[in-house]
Order: C-alpha cells, then sequence, then structure tokens
C-alpha cells in the first residue's frame, strides 16, 4: 500500500439553506477542496461520494453522480457509499483504498447533505421485517432516547450528573464562535443548558444535536503528487471501516445477546483500535479527536472505549477543561456535532477537514497546539463504524 | 392491568399462554443462542450448524437503564392524543436477551435502574377503527 495525502479541504458552511441544492452545496465545497489543493477538476481521477437518503442522489444515492455532473462530466469512475451516518467516513476510507492501492494519484471525497426538519424517521422503509421498521412501530425509540437510555446507564455506573452532561455543551460552544463554518455559534451557560427543554431523559436540548445542512470535500493523493503540490503536507495514517459484533450490548433490532461478550459500539471501537494498529499510533498518540457527539454522552463513552482515557475519568476531564483545545484531550475541537447540527453523511469528511486544518495550524482560536496526530470518527445505522488518523 | 384484548401492533412477537404473557421467539438447538423477534437461521458468527427451534421468553427480567421520551416520535411510532411521555428501557432476561421494550407506568419519572420487572401485554395507542393496539412493556414488580 501507498502513502496518502490530504491535499486539500473544502467546507460549506452547517446551517439550512432553503434556497440552495444539496449539488450546489456540494459544488462550493468541492470547489474549496480544489483550490486548496491547486488540483484542477478534470484531473481528479475518481470520486467517492457518500450516499444520502434525504437529498439528491436521484433518490438512489447517486450523489455522486450529481456531483460529476455538476463539476463537468469527464467520465471518471464514481463509487456511491451508502453507510448511513457513517457514510462520509466509508467514502473517505474507499478514496483513500484507490490512492493506497496505486490506482489512481488524485481522488475526490465528498459527503453533502440536506436534512428534513425536526427528528428524523429512522428507517427508510415501512416493513415489519425490517428491525428497525419495527422497533419505532412497536416501542417507538428515537434517536435521542436511545443515546438517553445509554447515558442513564453511565449516571447508574460511574456517577455521572446531569451538571457534567450540561457542562460539555457548554465546552462545545464556547469553541463554536470561533469556527466560522459552525451553525450554532452562541455561548452558553451552564444555567442554559440546564434550562432548556428535556427531550429524552436524562438528556436536554442544547445536549443534543439537531439536523443541518452542510458539505465537505477532500482531495486525496499519492505521495509523488502531494510532493508537487505542497511542503507541508498532512497524511492518512490510516483508514477503517467496522461493523458491529454479535455480542455487542447495544441491541440493533428488538434485542441482542447478554450478557455481551464485547464493548458497546463494537462498530465504533473496532475500527478505531484498528486504526490505531495501522497507523503504528496508539492512543497516547492522540492530539486531538474528533468524534461523532450526537450527543454529549458520547464525549464521555467514547474516549473510555477506546483506550484514550481510564473508566470513569472522562467526566473529571471535562470539569477539568482538559477537553478543550489547549487540553491534555482534545474532544471536537471543531464545536462538534453539537455546534454543527448533524449534516448525516456529510460528517464523516467534515472531520477530516478539521483534522487537516488543526495538523496545518490553521484553526485560528480554536487550535490545538502544535497538533500531530488527529482521530475521527463515525457511528452509523445498521452497525457501520469508521475511523480515520491524520498525521503531519 | 394486563389486557390481551386489541390487535398485536405486529404478528409473531408475543403470545398470551395459560402461565401469562411470554416473547415469541427462537433459540439455536446448536449454539443455544435465543433471538427475538425469531431468527431464520443462526446468528452467531461462532455457530457450526443453525438448528432454529421456537422459543417463548419471559415473563421475568432486570432493568439495565431507560429513558423517557417527553415528544411525540417521529413515524411510524404512533400515539394517543393528547401525547403523554412514556417511558422506555433495555430489559435483561434471565433466558440470555436484552429486549427493548416500553415500560407500563403510570409515572415515567418514578422508573429505576437495577429493578426486577415482569413482561404485560398493553395498549400502545387506539387506532382509528378503535381498536386497542397491543405490545409489550415491562413493569415493575
Ligand atoms: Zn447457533
Amino acid at each position: 500500500m501507498r502513502e496518502v495525502a490530504v491535499a486539500g479541504v473544502g467546507m460549506h458552511p452547517w446551517g439550512k439553506f432553503p434556497d440552495k441544492s444539496v449539488t450546489q452545496l456540494s459544488r462550493e465545497a468541492v470547489e474549496a477542496a480544489l483550490a486548496d489543493a491547486g488540483v484542477a477538476w478534470p484531473e481528479i481521477q475518481a470520486v467517492s461520494a457518500a450516499s444520502s437518503r434525504f437529498s439528491g442522489g436521484k433518490g438512489w444515492g447517486l450523489n455522486g453522480n450529481d456531483i460529476v455532473e455538476e463539476m463537468g462530466s469527464t467520465g471518471v469512475p464514481v463509487y456511491n457509499l451508502s453507510a448511513g451516518c457513517a457514510a462520509g467516513g466509508n467514502a473517505l476510507n474507499i478514496g483513500y483504498t484507490l490512492v493506497a492501492s496505486g490506482l489512481y494519484d488524485k481522488v475526490l471525497v465528498v459527503g453533502a447533505e440536506k436534512m428534513p426538519k425536526g427528528f428524523i424517521q429512522t428507517s427508510g422503509v415501512e416493513e415489519e421485517t425490517d428491525l428497525e421498521y419495527l422497533r419505532q412501530l412497536s416501542v417507538g425509540m428515537p434517536g435521542p432516547a436511545f443515546w438517553g437510555m445509554l447515558c442513564r446507564r453511565r449516571m447508574e455506573e460511574h456517577g455521572t450528573t446531569e451538571k457534567q452532561l450540561a457542562q460539555i455543551a457548554v465546552k462545545s460552544h464556547k469553541i463554536s464562535i470561533h469556527n466560522e463554518n459552525a451553525r450554532f455559534r452562541k455561548e452558553f451557560t451552564l444555567e442554559d443548558v440546564l434550562n432548556s427543554a428535556m427531550v429524552s431523559y436524562p438528556l436536554r436540548l442544547f445536549e443534543i444535536c439537531p439536523v443541518s445542512d452542510g458539505a465537505a470535500a477532500v482531495v486525496l493523493c499519492s505521495a509523488d503528487e502531494a510532493k508537487k503540490l505542497t511542503t507541508k503536507p498532512v497524511w492518512v495514517a490510516s483508514s477503517t471501516v467496522a461493523t458491529s459484533r454479535h455480542d455487542d450490548g447495544i441491541p440493533k433490532g428488538l434485542a441482542t445477546i447478554t450478557p455481551p461478550g464485547g464493548t458497546h459500539h463494537s462498530e465504533a471501537s473496532v475500527a478505531v483500535k484498528r486504526a490505531f494498529e495501522e497507523s503504528g499510533a496508539g492512543p497516547a498518540d492522540i492530539d486531538l479527536v474528533e468524534l461523532q457527539d450526537n450527543t454529549v454522552y458520547y464525549e464521555l463513552a467514547f474516549p473510555e472505549e477506546w483506550g484514550l482515557c481510564e473508566a470513569g475519568e472522562a467526566e473529571s476531564l471535562v470539569e477539568s477543561g482538559e477537553t478543550m483545545p489547549t487540553g491534555r484531550l482534545p474532544i471536537n475541537p471543531s464545536g462538534g456535532f453539537l455546534s454543527f447540527g448533524e449534516a448525516t453523511t456529510a460528517m464523516g469528511v467534515f472531520q477530516v477537514c478539521e483534522l487537516a486544518w488543526q495538523l496545518r495550524g490553521e484553526a485560528s482560536a480554536r487550535q490545538v497546539p502544535d497538533a500531530k496526530v488527529g482521530l475521527g470518527q463515525t457511528l452509523g445505522l445498521g452497525g457501520n463504524g469508521t475511523a480515520v488518523m491524520l498525521k503531519r | 392491568m394486563t389486557t390481551t384484548n386489541g390487535v398485536p401492533v405486529a404478528e409473531g412477537l408475543f403470545t398470551e399462554t395459560a402461565d401469562g404473557p411470554r416473547l415469541t421467539g427462537s433459540r439455536c438447538a446448536t449454539c443455544g443462542t435465543p433471538s427475538f423477534p425469531k431468527a431464520a437461521v443462526c446468528h452467531s458468527p461462532g455457530c457450526t450448524e443453525s438448528k432454529i427451534e421456537d422459543a417463548q421468553f419471559g415473563p421475568h427480567g432486570t432493568l439495565w437503564s431507560y429513558s423517557v421520551q417527553y415528544y411525540p416520535p417521529p413515524p411510524p411510532a404512533k400515539y394517543d392524543e393528547p401525547y403523554e411521555p412514556y417511558a422506555l428501557a433495555l430489559i435483561d432476561m434471565p433466558e440470555g436477551l436484552r429486549v427493548m421494550a416500553r415500560v407500563s407506568t403510570d409515572d415515567p419519572e418514578s422508573v429505576k435502574v437495577g429493578v426486577d420487572v415482569e413482561l404485560v401485554l398493553e395498549k400502545l395507542y387506539t387506532n382509528p377503527e378503535g381498536e386497542e393496539v397491543i405490545t409489550w412493556k415491562f413493569r415493575e414488580v
């Protein structure tokens, strides 16, 4: 396998853009990434795109084809990747593999989304053989209620308080004012968060991420091409994809087996641990993490499940400010999903943009000092997980 | 009050027996892996030969964790108007299953982690024909 560099990154700001199509959002992100790389569109040899269930793609998730038509049909191969909220991470992985294998030297990875309003219906089919549909039909368990259950269990095991949960939201929004691409750029006090409406106990409105529109793009290239384009390359140290294990303690349908044999969120933890192995860098080498914070709970659970801190230590790291960009374990220095909102399939690509800016030292007031190694991670419906590590 | 009048929310998920309500699923005779709902083949990756047999689960369990849903859930979930917050939970059953379920309670905020619970079949909502639509729930014993 060859070394793969991040030649350029680009983002359309996150928000609500009723007057723009998802393909227009994509084009702005792609143009920004191409300009950042110093690469012209006709030089792109393949496109790896996240498939959206909600917007564009001719209703078939053909979002990569839409983007190629928009940019100019050069006849490039297009890969449309579907993996729920992990699709951006999957697209990155395929783009990485296409360059690492030696097949192509310059590949575009893109993820974009325009989301419907409000709480989204998790299953796209209405068939009782679809366990996600059956779960919603017979129990009624929207995403926030699912996260709420996991969070309530953590409160039981580690004594996590509602105040500590709120502190994570305060942290994310403290950073958000320094990110011009974030949708919610406003500081909140602890009282603001604790006074926001209870959505799914113990999680409040300001502690879960809403849905947003947004787009992100990354140009990946071979080492030879990177040397021509820049004197300060950022490298993909590893990129992995995993699916959940049979003995995971979190049910994907109506039930799972117990006692669980592995961790919770095995799709994420397996992907992250393999990313450590394949990069040759371990948890101690990680300077920053962009993890999927659909809710504040994940900023507590994931670092422990991946060995970035001890079990039960995450709350004290939050309280002492160690998860801020200047702390010992910076988590989501972008402001995270909480500040951006989730443009579901774009998030895996969004994370790579932030990691690249951080490693180049271009993250302005949210900069993690001297960041050398960064980790990104997604988790998607169906038991999909991805991880990516960038280094400089 | 447990009721078995009305229509099930979906076919083949639960039944009323002489000993009370049970979830209906399956178990692999080779490796013992339980499944709810019933599986067509054994899903345990280490299983040497899938031998699926019908199985019933319940009525006992322990409440692993819960949440209270303060806002109406999106479709396909349905509810009676006016909307009332409900509790939902993951229940560890001695048959080796962790099952998702509604909690049967008049006070969702009184639910506790770790308590013993039992299976009941109760109304989820009333359909446009006026029939009670029944699902499985667990209530504290
Ligand atoms: Zn078996």
